[in-house]
């Protein structure tokens, strides 16, 4: 059974680091945990490592958030991440720049960027990275809709992950209709922020629809995340104030 | 090793072999063309170096005349070079027709010197190219008797006494040193040998006694190797030529254990691995694998080279099979693993292996880490370095930061995208921005960040100021957006461009 013999091999290793007195940090144990409790519920915990997860921008100008929320959700795995993507999709939506990742909170230091031509290659790379024990996550961006990670693709990417343990996170460049084997499906939009004191630029607000989902229901909420302490909040209007209405003409708030 | 026709031979083992045809080629020289080459049947016939190309039509109408094609003869003499290879490492040219084999120490792995001599003349014949070879203690000894004398294999001390016989011209001398001995009455070895050396030294110049001195082993040569020495080396032989491809991996997985082996008793690793595949008829192919981390385990390697043999398996061709692989070490370092216990996998090696097979599947540049480069720049910011080749202890500089949003965008475009705003002049923020042909409004933005160019860098003063904005728009995507060139200041119109994406 392949969920089984992994699990042994860790029960196993787990058992004899208590004995040795070491630290386990097997990831093949830990649930991802976004820190908000409604998704948490839903999710039975978090983010289950060794399963494939899927992210698309809910329309085309949100592919900034998606891949924010990919980037934030590696940074909480820890340790390794491999970015794999293919050339046209960093025409597209450029590349992961270091001076801009290390303060959101995933330092430069512990992503690899692998930069391919073919999107058969980028699901080539992450099926054999998926099978190394090191990176604790691995992110596939593909351009377009890219069916061609349908659903005996992503069954493989399944499988390998359940052999390595780590968190495999599927970008697509728009959301797909096609059916895959991934554990949960998640639509990312961006969500406007909520202004600081001096009218700047607010935290960084994603509007999180889960539009699919093995382990229970669905839904749709709106977080924040904090790159300073590296959570995700729940994104509340402050209670002294209303809903936020926005005029059409905002007048602009220019600071700096 | 002296390859008598090459140039005849280049162009006959293309014919049929029962093609007789006396053929000749010749090269123009001052303004005529002469004789360079030819092959055994023009000798035949009477024909000689030099002779000019009229006289020679003149004589024998109906010889096939060819140009001189010094490229490909080169080529071909490199190309055998190769061959020889896999009878030892030290190989080197000898142009324009001859090679220079150091076998010294590797005569008994082929059952002996004269054996090796005999199998390189039938092996080369069966490739269409005639050779003779000679094996001897010295350099100029055995260029000697490859191309004047008539034994092929001289024994230790009878280097003097089988040279003697010899015309002077057998010492690598220029046509005028030989013009001038002939002069002065000296035609043979032996003439010269027991004469006093200054006087020689002053008619004929230091250069003759250093070649008869090199000949004679009085002075020492040694040849200079066409490539560079492997550290260590595991080949193995087959009488029965292989093909597959699973024969070939299963082979370089045998060499990988041998070469693990002795990299292990020597404490090192392999940085740089080659395997080379020599064709039975002559054609070799080299595959080369590079490493991030000294590595010397077998299965490592092996899925190494499954991963090279993948993407350029398709160029080696192994026609009637390959009858010698050889895998070798070319740079190694010292390498000491750390013992893993027994609570996890080692990840770091583990790490370094994918690291090692991606690249050589793909090319070592497309698998880059970030490493922060010291100018203010954006593009220029970070550089991607090859994943193989940094060093994991850089940290990226943090950025100051004013604002509870970001100051740098997540995702950075190579080529900013040209964008159509609608801003204040002269240096406003922007009001609303079309970007791919899609209209965004400003809700928020901050800036101006003001960065200019290396003006240091720039001749022409082409570089022209950037003032970034973070902007926000309606539905909460954020980019950021620069103004290249202030206002009437250094353009009349400011151009606006889309550098990246926030979260």
């Amino acid at each position: 059974m392949f969920a089984g013999m992994p699990a042994t091999l860790c029960r196993l290793r787990d058992a004899v680091a208590r004995i040795e007195g070491h630290e386990t940090n097997l990831i093949a144990a830990r649930m991802l945990s976004l820190g908000v409790r409604p998704i948490d519920n839903v999710l039975q915990g978090g983010l289950t490592p060794a399963s494939l997860h899927e992210v698309a921008p809910a329309g085309p100008r949100d592919i900034g958030a998606a891949i924010g929320f990919i980037v934030a959700l590696a940074s909480l795995a820890g340790r390794q991440t491999l970015w794999i993507q293919t050339d046209f999709a960093a025409r597209e939506a450029g590349t992961i720049y270091g001076a801009g990742c290390d303060p959101f909170g995933l330092p430069a230091r512990e992503l690899l960027i692998f930069k391919v031509a073919r999107p058969l290659d980028v699901l080539w790379a992450m099926e054999e990275a998926l099978k190394c024990r090191a990176l604790s996550s691995v992110v596939a961006e593909l351009p377009d809709d890219a069916s061609i990670a349908d659903l005996n693709a992503t069954r493989r990417l399944t499988l390998a992950a359940r052999a390595g343990g780590g968190f495999s996170f599927l970008l697509r460049h728009r959301s797909s209709l096609l059916t895959s084997s991934a554990e949960t499906r998640w639509h990312v939009a961006a969500a406007a922020s909520r202004p600081d004191r001096f009218g700047g630029l607010g935290r960084t607000a994603f509007v999180l629809s889960l539009t699919k989902n093995r382990r229970g229901p669905i839904g749709q909420w709106t977080i924040i995340w904090n790159h300073h302490e590296r959570v995700f909040s729940a994104f509340s209007l402050g209670v002294a104030q209303a809903a936020f209405d926005r005029p059409d003409r905002t007048p602009l708030a220019c600071v700096g | 090793m002296w390859l008598r026709r090459l140039s005849t031979d280049r162009i006959e083992r293309r014919l049929p072999a029962s093609d007789e045809t006396p053929r000749i080629i010749v090269r123009p020289v001052k303004s005529a063309l002469r004789i360079c080459a030819f092959n055994d049947a023009a000798a035949a016939l009477g024909l000689k170096l030099g002779m000019p190309l009229a006289d020679a039509l003149a004589m024998y109408p109906s010889i096939a005349v060819h140009e001189a094609d010094h490229q490909a003869d080169s080529a071909l003499l490199e190309a055998v070079a190769d061959w020889c290879d896999h009878y030892t490492p030290l190989v080197g040219l000898d142009r324009p027709d001859g090679l220079i084999l150091d076998i010294s120490g590797c005569a008994h792995l082929f059952g002996g010197e004269t054996v090796l001599a005999r199998d390189i003349v039938v092996r080369l014949a069966r490739q269409g190219l005639q050779a003779q070879v000679a094996i001897a203690g010295t350099v100029g000894c055995a260029w000697a008797m490859a191309r004047y004398g008539t034994a092929s294999l001289v024994p230790e001390n009878a280097l003097g006494e089988v040279l003697l016989p010899l015309p002077l011209t057998a010492l690598r001398l220029d046509d005028e040193t030989v013009a001038a001995l002939a002069q002065a009455g000296l035609r043979q070895i032996a003439d010269v040998v027991n004469r006093p050396r200054a006087p020689l030294a002053a008619r004929f110049g230091e250069g003759f006694l250093r070649r008869l001195d090199q000949a004679l082993g009085r002075e020492n040569e040694s040849i200079r190797p066409r490539l560079p020495l492997p550290s260590y080396m595991a080949e193995r032989r087959f009488t029965d030529p292989i093909a597959l491809e699973s024969d070939v991996l299963g082979a370089l997985g045998q060499l990988a254990r041998e070469l693990g082996h002795v990299l292990e008793r020597r404490g090192e690793g392999a940085r740089l691995l080659q395997a080379v595949l020599f064709r039975a008829d002559g054609k070799v192919y080299r595959l080369e694998a590079r490493t991030g981390q000294p590595l010397r385990d077998p299965e490592r390697i092996q899925r190494l080279f499954i991963e090279r043999l993948a993407v350029i398996g398709d160029e080696c061709d192994p026609g009637f099979g390959y009858d010698v692989i050889r895998l070798s070490a070319l740079v190694s370092e010292p390498f000491e693993p750390t013992q893993s216990g027994l609570v996890g996998p080692d990840t770091q090696a583990e790490l370094a292996h994918l690291v090692d097979r991606l690249s050589a599947r793909f090319g070592s540049r497309r698998l880059t880490r970030l490493v922060p480069q010291d100018t203010h720049i954006p593009d220029y910011a970070v550089a991607a370095i090859p994943a193989q080749a940094a060093r994991q202890d850089a940290a990226v500089a943090p950025v100051e930061q004013e604002s509870r949003a970001l100051a740098r965008p997540l995702r950075l475009f190579e080529r900013p995208e040209p964008i159509e705003v609608v801003a204040e002049v002269p240096d406003g923020p922007p009001i609303r921005f079309r970007w791919r042909h899609v209209l965004h409004d400003v809700a928020v933005a901050e800036g101006p960040e003001r960065i200019a160019m290396e003006w240091w860098h720039d001749d022409q003063g082409h570089a022209l100021t950037r003032d970034y904005f973070r902007v926000e728009s309606k539905e909460g995507a954020r980019m950021w957006l620069y103004r290249e060139g202030l206002f009437e200041r250094e353009t009349v119109k400011p151009r606006w461009f889309l550098h990246g994406l926030f979260a």
